[in-house]
C-alpha cells in the first residue's frame, strides 16, 4: 500500500492521466462511437492553457505563495504585438511577442522582489497596468494575424499540429531546464525554503526574477499562437485560458507552497482540462451544468491530489 | 522562603533520565520543589536545564525516573496533568497574539465563552489587565489598549510573564531567562514579584545566566552539568567564583595541543570595529587551516556575527562598510535544520549537491552519473545511516540530516566554512564523526568557524573568541580553551550603556495609523472630484455615487474577513454573481426559496473553511476551484441575463433620509458593525487572533476550526449583501457581469490598510478605500483622462501604496 502511495507521490502526473482517461471514456460514451480525432484536436486546443500553466507552475514553484494573476493580460498584449510586428517579419514578430512577455514578467518580479509586495498583489496591479496598455494599443495596433503564420499554426507534420509539436518542444526544453540544470535545482531549493537556499549560497532574488521572466516569455509565446489560431487578437483574448491553466497547474502536481513541479503532469493537466470541455460540449449540457461539473470535478481532484502530497510532511 | 527540614516537596522529580537515542540529555537528576521556595537553576549551555523543564511541564516524558506530587507518585504525567498541578512557564519565544492589544491577550484566557455578552466586558477586562500589570509591575507604564506588536521587547516580556501569572491555581512558576530584555528596574520589580509569590506559597524556578541576580533572588541554587546534578547550595552564602567552579569543573580528556603555530598563517577573515544593533566593536581574524571557536552565553550575538561574515560573500577581497573582509569563498552550515537547513522535499543526494552543482555539471546539463557518484562518495565517507542516497532527507534522524548539511558545506569547496551550532540535538557518535571531519578540513587548509551552544565542544578548537552582550570578552588559545575558562569569560562584565526603552512620538503614531492612508486618499480624490463636478456635493449626486459603490463596499468587506485569516478569496467575483442571480431570480420569484438558497450559500462558504482547514489545502486553490461551482450554479439558475430586483430591496436602498443620503449612512453603519464585531465583541478577538497566532488562540481554549468557519461564514454573508446591492444597482441578474469584483475587492482591502498576511484589518479603512476606488474612475473621466488608462492608474496606486508602506517599515526597522 505504501509502495503505491510512493509511486503516486513521485509521479504527480498520475492524477491528470487518470482524469483524462475517465473523461475520454465518458466522451466516447456520450458520443456513442469511438473517436481518436478528439485526442488530436484536444492536443491542439490545449496548447494555450498548457503554456500558461507551465509558466504558472514555474512561478508557483519559486515559493512564498507566489502566483501570477497577470498572465491573461500578458498573453493578450503579446497577441497584439505579434499581429503588428509580424507584418514586418514573422520571426521578428514572434520574438517581439516573447520579449514583451518576458519584459512584463521582469517588471512584476522587480516589484515583488525589491519592494517586497506579495506576488499576488504585485501581479494584480501589474495586470491592471498591462490591461491599460492593451486598451491603448488595441486601437492603434493591428489585430489581424499574418497569413503565413496562420498557415504555420494550422499546419501539420505527420498528422500532428504544428502548435502541438512546438509546445512539446517547449515542454521538453522546460523539463531539461527544471530538472537537469543548475537553475532548475536552485528554483526548487528557493521554493522549498528561501532562507535555507540563501544560506546554501543561492542568489534567491535572481532565481525568483528569472522564474517570472520565463513565465512571461511563455505567456508571450502563447499570445502569438493564440492570435494566429483565433483569427486575431481581441481585448479579452486571454480570459478564457486563465482558469483552466491555473487549475491545470495545480492538478498537474505543482505544490502550491512551492518547491515541487511536474512538467509532464502540468502538460497533461492542461490536456485534461481541454478534454473536459470537449466532453461537456459533446454531452450537450447547458453552460451552467458544464461549469458546475467542471468545478466539482476539479475540487474533488484537488482534494485528493493535493492533500495526498501534503499529508506526508 | 526556605523550606523546612521535614517538609514534603510539592512536586518531586527523582532519578530522572532522558535519553534521545544514544544521547544522554539527563542522567539520574533529582529535583524537589517545595511550596514557596525560589530555586535558582544554573548550568553551562547544554547542561540539560531546558530538557529538565520540559520534563517538569510534561512536554517530554522521562526515559526513567519518578514524579511525585505531594508525596504520591504520578503514573502518567503529561502537559495536561502539569497544567492541573499548577505548573506554568513563561517562554522566551513569546506565546502572545501580537496583533491583539495587551488586555485582549489576557481576556482571551479568562473571558466567558457564553453567547450572552456581559455588559462592558472590555472595560472590565481593561481594568483587570491594568490592575494585574500594576500589581506585579507598579509604574510599568504599559498601555493595555496597545497592540502587543507595538510594545518594546521588554514590555512584551512583562506581558508574557503576567499572562503566565494568570494561570489558575498557580503552584510552580518557571521563569526561563526572564530578564534578558528587561532593564534593571523592571528586573528588580520581577524579583519582588518572585518574593511575593514565594510568600504566597508559590514555588518559583528561576533560570538565568546572570549569577549576581540568581544570588539575590533565589533561596537555593541547583547546578546542572552534563545532564547531571552538579551540586546544590545556599544562595545567600555561596560566592560567584564557587558557582563558576561548580559549573565548569574538570574538563573532559582531550588531545594536548601544540604551540599556536597559526600566527604567521594567511588571514582569511578579518573584522575591524564591527558594530550593529546587537554587536559592539568586534575585532577578530580567522586564519587558514585553523578551527576557530565562537562561544559565550546564548543570545550574546554569535549568530548575528556569523551572518555578518556570511553576508560579505559577494565582496571577496574587499572590506564591506561594516568592516568585514573575507579573502575567499564561504559556506554556511546551520544547526537549525528545519528552519534554515534541509530541503524537505528532496533526497540526500540533492540536499548535498545543491551548493556546488558546478562540479557535477557538464557544459549546461547536470551529469546524473557524476552527481550520483559525488553524492555516493559523501554518503560513504560520512557513514550515513539510511537506505541510500535517494532516501528522502526527512526520513533521516537529526544527526544524519546534519551530516548531509555538513557534507553540503564541504562539497561546496569553499575555503571558509561557518558552522552555526552544528551538533544541536545530535547523538554522540555523529558528534565525533563531525569533529573528525572538522579536523580533516583543517588539515586540508580550510578555515573553520564553529559556533556552539555547548561549551565543551569549543575545546576541539585551536582558538576561540568568547562573547558576552555583543562583545568579544576574551580570546582563548590552544590549551587555555577549557570549559572553566569559557564559563569564566562568558560571565565577564562588559561596559555597555543600559538598554533604553524607546517610546514613539504622537505624530508618528498618527502617521502610522492604518486609517490615515485610505481616508486621506478618499478625501483627496473626493475633493478633486468636487472641483471638477461641483454637482457631486448635492444630495442626489452623493446618493448616486455612494449607491454605486455599495456592492464594492460589501464585496471588499467580505474579502477582508477572509484575508483576516491569512487566506484570500479568488472566487468572490463569481460568488457575487451567484448571489446576484439568487436575489434577482429566486428571491424575486419566491422569497422563501431565495432565502433558503442564500442560507445554503453562506453555509457553503463556511464549508470551504472546513475543507481548507481539515484537508490543509491552500485557500487560494479551493476558492479558485469553487468559483466554477458558483458560476455553474448561477448559470443554471439564470442562463441569460434577466430577472429584476425585489421591490422591497430597491425601495429599502432608495430610502429617503434627511440631510445625508441613505447609502452613506448604510456604508458607515456596515463598516462600523464590522469594526464593532471585530474590535468590540469577545469573539472578535478570536477571529483576529487566528490570523496571527492560531496556537496561542487554541492554547487559550478556543477552536481554530470554528473561528475560521465563522470568518468565512461572515464573508459569505457579506457576499450576499454585495449581491443584493449589485442587483439593486443593475436592476437585474447576470451571472457574468460581476467577475471584476474579485480583483477590485483585493485591491480595496489592501488600500484600506489591511495586511495580506492576516490578522490585521481595518473595516472603516476598507469602506473609505472602496469609495476612493469608485471615485477614481469618475475623477479620471472628469479630467478627461482616456478611460483606457484608468485601470493602469488603479494598478499604480496599489503598487505605490504598498511600496510606500514597505519603505516606512524599513525606516522604522532601521531606527
Amino acid at each position: 500500500m505504501s509502495k503505491v502511495k510512493d509511486i503516486v507521490q513521485k509521479n504527480a502526473f498520475i492524477w491528470p492521466v487518470a482524469g483524462s482517461l475517465i473523461l475520454y471514456a465518458a466522451t466516447i460514451v456520450v458520443m456513442g462511437r469511438f473517436n481518436v480525432a478528439i485526442l488530436s484536436s484536444c492536443a491542439k486546443l490545449c496548447v494555450f492553457a498548457m503554456l500558461l500553466a507551465l509558466g504558472q507552475m514555474i512561478v508557483v514553484t519559486s515559493g512564498n505563495g507566489a502566483i501570477d494573476l497577470s498572465q491573461k493580460y500578458i498573453l493578450t498584449l503579446a497577441a497584439y504585438a505579434s499581429c503588428t510586428f509580424m507584418e514586418t517579419n514573422v520571426i521578428f514578430g514572434l520574438l517581439i511577442a516573447i520579449a514583451i512577455g518576458a519584459l512584463c514578467g521582469l517588471l512584476s518580479s522587480i516589484i515583488n522582489v525589491y519592494l517586497q509586495v506579495p506576488a499576488m498583489i504585485t501581479t494584480l496591479a501589474t495586470g491592471y497596468l498591462f490591461y491599460s496598455i492593451i486598451l491603448v494599443v488595441s486601437s492603434k495596433w493591428s489585430s489581424t494575424p499574418v497569413r503565413s503564420f496562420v498557415n504555420f499554426v494550422n499546419g501539420n507534420i505527420l498528422g500532428i499540429n504544428m502548435m502541438t509539436l512546438l509546445c512539446i518542444v517547449v515542454a521538453i526544453f522546460l523539463w531539461f531546464l527544471l530538472y537537469r540544470t543548475k537553475y532548475g535545482h536552485h528554483l526548487h531549493a528557493v521554493g522549498q525554503k528561501r532562507e535555507a537556499a540563501r544560506l546554501a549560497g543561492i542568489n534567491v532574488q535572481k532565481t525568483v526574477i528569472i522564474a517570472f521572466v520565463i513565465n512571461g516569455a511563455l505567456c508571450g509565446l502563447a499570445g502569438a499562437l493564440c492570435a494566429a489560431y483565433s483569427g486575431g487578437a481581441n481585448q479579452d483574448l486571454g480570459t478564457t485560458y486563465f482558469l483552466p491553466s491555473v487549475a491545470a497547474a495545480f492538478v498537474g502536481g505543482t505544490n502550491a507552497a512551492g518547491g515541487k513541479s511536474s512538467v509532464v503532469g502540468v502538460s497533461i493537466g492542461a490536456f485534461m482540462m481541454t478534454l473536459m470541455s470537449t466532453f461537456l460540449n459533446a454531452a450537450n449540457f447547458g453552460v451552467g451544468v458544464q461549469k458546475l461539473i467542471q468545478g466539482i470535478f476539479l475540487v474533488f481532484l484537488l482534494v485528493i491530489a493535493i492533500s495526498d502530497a501534503t499529508k506526508k510532511k | 522562603m526556605k523550606h523546612k527540614e521535614n517538609q514534603t516537596p510539592y512536586i518531586e522529580l527523582s532519578g530522572i533520565d532522558k535519553f534521545f537515542g544514544i544521547t544522554k540529555a539527563l542522567q539520574n537528576v533529582n529535583l524537589g520543589i517545595y511550596a514557596g521556595e525560589v530555586i535558582g537553576l544554573i548550568g553551562p549551555n547544554g547542561a540539560g536545564k531546558s530538557t529538565l523543564m520540559k520534563v517538569l511541564t510534561g512536554v517530554l516524558p522521562p526515559t526513567n525516573g519518578t514524579i511525585k506530587l505531594e508525596g504520591k507518585e504520578v503514573s502518567s504525567y503529561n502537559t495536561k496533568s502539569a497544567k492541573e498541578t499548577g505548573i506554568a512557564c513563561a517562554y522566551q519565544d513569546l506565546s502572545l497574539c501580537t496583533n491583539l492589544s495587551v488586555f485582549e491577550n489576557f481576556a482571551m484566557l479568562n473571558v466567558s465563552h457564553s453567547m450572552m455578552a456581559q455588559p462592558a466586558w472590555r472595560k472590565n477586562a481593561r481594568t483587570q489587565a491594568k490592575e494585574l500589570l500594576e500589581q506585579y509591575f507598579p509604574g510599568n507604564g504599559i498601555d493595555v489598549s496597545k497592540e502587543v506588536d507595538h510594545l518594546s521587547l521588554a514590555d512584551k516580556q512583562v506581558v508574557e510573564i503576567c499572562k503566565t501569572l494568570m494561570t489558575d491555581n498557580l503552584k510552580v512558576l518557571i521563569l526561563d531567562e526572564p530578564t534578558s530584555a528587561l532593564s534593571s528596574d523592571k528586573a528588580h520589580q520581577l524579583h519582588q514579584i518572585v518574593e511575593e509569590l514565594s510568600n504566597k506559597g508559590v514555588a518559583v524556578i528561576y533560570i538565568s545566566h546572570k549569577l549576581d541576580e540568581i544570588s539575590i533572588v533565589a533561596d537555593r541554587i541547583v547546578v546542572l552539568r552534563n545532564g547531571q546534578n552538579s551540586g546544590e547550595c545556599d544562595a545567600k552564602t555561596v560566592t560567584q567564583d564557587e558557582l563558576v567552579t561548580m559549573m565548569g569543573g574538570e574538563s573532559r580528556e582531550k588531545t594536548a595541543k601544540g604551540e599556536d603555530t597559526s600566527k604567521d598563517k594567511e588571514i582569511m577573515v578579518e573584522i575591524n570595529h564591527l558594530s550593529d544593533g546587537l554587536l559592539n566593536d568586534i575585532n577578530m581574524v580567522v586564519r587558514k587551516g585553523e578551527i576557530l571557536g565562537i562561544s559565550g552565553l546564548a543570545g550574546s550575538g554569535q549568530p548575528e556575527l556569523l551572518q555578518e561574515i556570511f553576508n560579505a560573500r559577494h565582496h571577496i577581497g574587499e572590506e564591506t562598510k561594516n568592516g568585514v573582509k573575507i579573502n575567499s569563498t564561504i559556506a554556511y552550515v546551520s544547526g537549525d535544520r528545519t528552519k534554515e537547513g534541509v530541503f524537505p522535499l528532496w533526497d540526500i543526494k540533492n540536499n548535498i549537491l545543491i551548493a556546488n552543482l558546478d562540479r557535477v555539471k557538464g557544459k549546461i546539463l547536470i551529469d546524473k552519473k557524476k552527481a550520483a557518484e559525488s553524492a555516493q562518495t559523501w554518503y560513504d565517507k560520512l557513514k550515513f545511516r539510511a537506505e541510500g542516497i535517494e532516501s528522502n532527507i526527512m526520513s533521516l534522524s537529526g544527526g544524519n540530516q546534519q551530516k548531509a548539511l555538513i557534507a553540503r558545506g564541504i562539497a561546496s569547496e569553499a575555503d571558509i566554512i561557518i558552522l552555526n551550532d552544528p551538533t544541536a540535538g545530535v547523538d554522540i557518535n555523529t558528534k565525533n564523526d563531525i569533529y573528525d571531519l572538522l579536523e580533516e578540513m583543517k588539515d586540508e587548509g580550510k578555515s573553520v568557524i564553529l559556533y556552539s551552544t555547548e561549551d565543551a565542544e569549543i575545546e576541539i578548537c585551536d582558538r576561540a573568541y568568547i562573547m558576552h552582550d555583543g562583545e568579544i570578552t576574551e580570546e582563548l588559545i590552544g590549551n587555555d580553551i577549557t570549559v572553566s575558562n569559557i564559563v569564566k569569560a562568558s560571565f565577564k562584565k562588559v561596559k555597555k550603556e543600559k538598554k533604553e526603552e524607546k517610546h514613539k512620538s504622537v505624530l508618528s503614531q498618527v502617521f502610522s495609523s492604518r486609517l490615515t492612508l485610505p481616508i486621506l486618499t478618499m478625501l483627496i480624490i473626493f475633493a478633486a472630484n468636487v472641483s471638477f463636478t461641483p454637482n457631486l456635493l448635492s444630495y442626489i449626486g452623493l446618493r448616486m455615487k455612494i449607491n454605486s459603490t455599495l456592492p464594492l463596499i460589501f464585496a471588499a468587506l467580505g474579502q477582508m474577513f477572509i484575508i483576516l485569516c491569512g487566506d484570500c478569496d479568488m472566487g468572490n467575483g463569481y460568488s457575487i454573481g451567484l448571489a446576484n442571480v439568487m436575489v434577482g431570480i429566486l428571491l424575486t420569484g419566491s422569497p422563501f426559496v431565495g432565502f433558503v438558497g442564500l442560507l445554503i450559500f453562506v453555509a457553503a462558504y463556511a464549508g470551504m473553511a472546513a475543507l481548507i482547514h481539515l484537508r490543509s489545502i491552500p485557500a487560494i486553490v479551493v476558492t479558485l476551484g469553487a468559483q466554477f461551482v458558483w458560476y455553474g450554479v448561477a448559470l443554471i439558475i439564470c442562463p441569460t441575463p434577466g430577472g429584476n430586483c425585489p421591490q422591497w430591496l430597491s425601495s429599502f436602498l432608495k430610502l429617503q433620509t434627511p440631510l445625508i443620503p441613505f447609502s452613506i449612512i448604510l456604508a458607515v453603519i456596515v463598516g462600523f458593525l464590522c469594526w464593532y464585531l471585530l474590535n468590540r465583541c469577545r469573539y472578535g478577538m478570536v477571529m483576529r487572533g487566528i490570523g496571527n497566532n492560531p496556537n496561542s488562540v487554541e492554547r487559550s481554549g478556543w477552536s481554530f476550526l470554528v473561528a475560521k468557519m465563522v470568518n468565512y461564514g461572515i464573508a459569505g454573508l457579506l457576499v450576499v449583501f454585495a449581491g443584493m446591492a449589485y442587483t439593486s444597482s443593475s436592476n437585474g441578474a447576470d451571472a457574468n457581469s460581476s467577475a471584476n469584483f474579485c480583483m477590485m475587492s483585493i485591491a480595496t482591502v489592501i488600500l484600506g490598510g489591511c495586511e495580506m498576511s492576516g490578522g490585521v484589518v481595518e473595516p472603516m479603512g476598507v469602506v473609505a478605500a472602496a469609495v476612493a476606488m469608485n471615485l477614481i474612475n469618475s475623477l479620471l473621466t472628469a479630467v478627461k483622462v482616456d478611460s483606457n488608462y484608468q485601470t493602469a492608474i488603479i494598478g499604480i496606486i496599489l503598487i505605490g501604496v504598498l511600496g510606500f508602506k514597505y519603505i516606512i517599515r524599513r525606516r522604522e526597522a532601521a531606527k
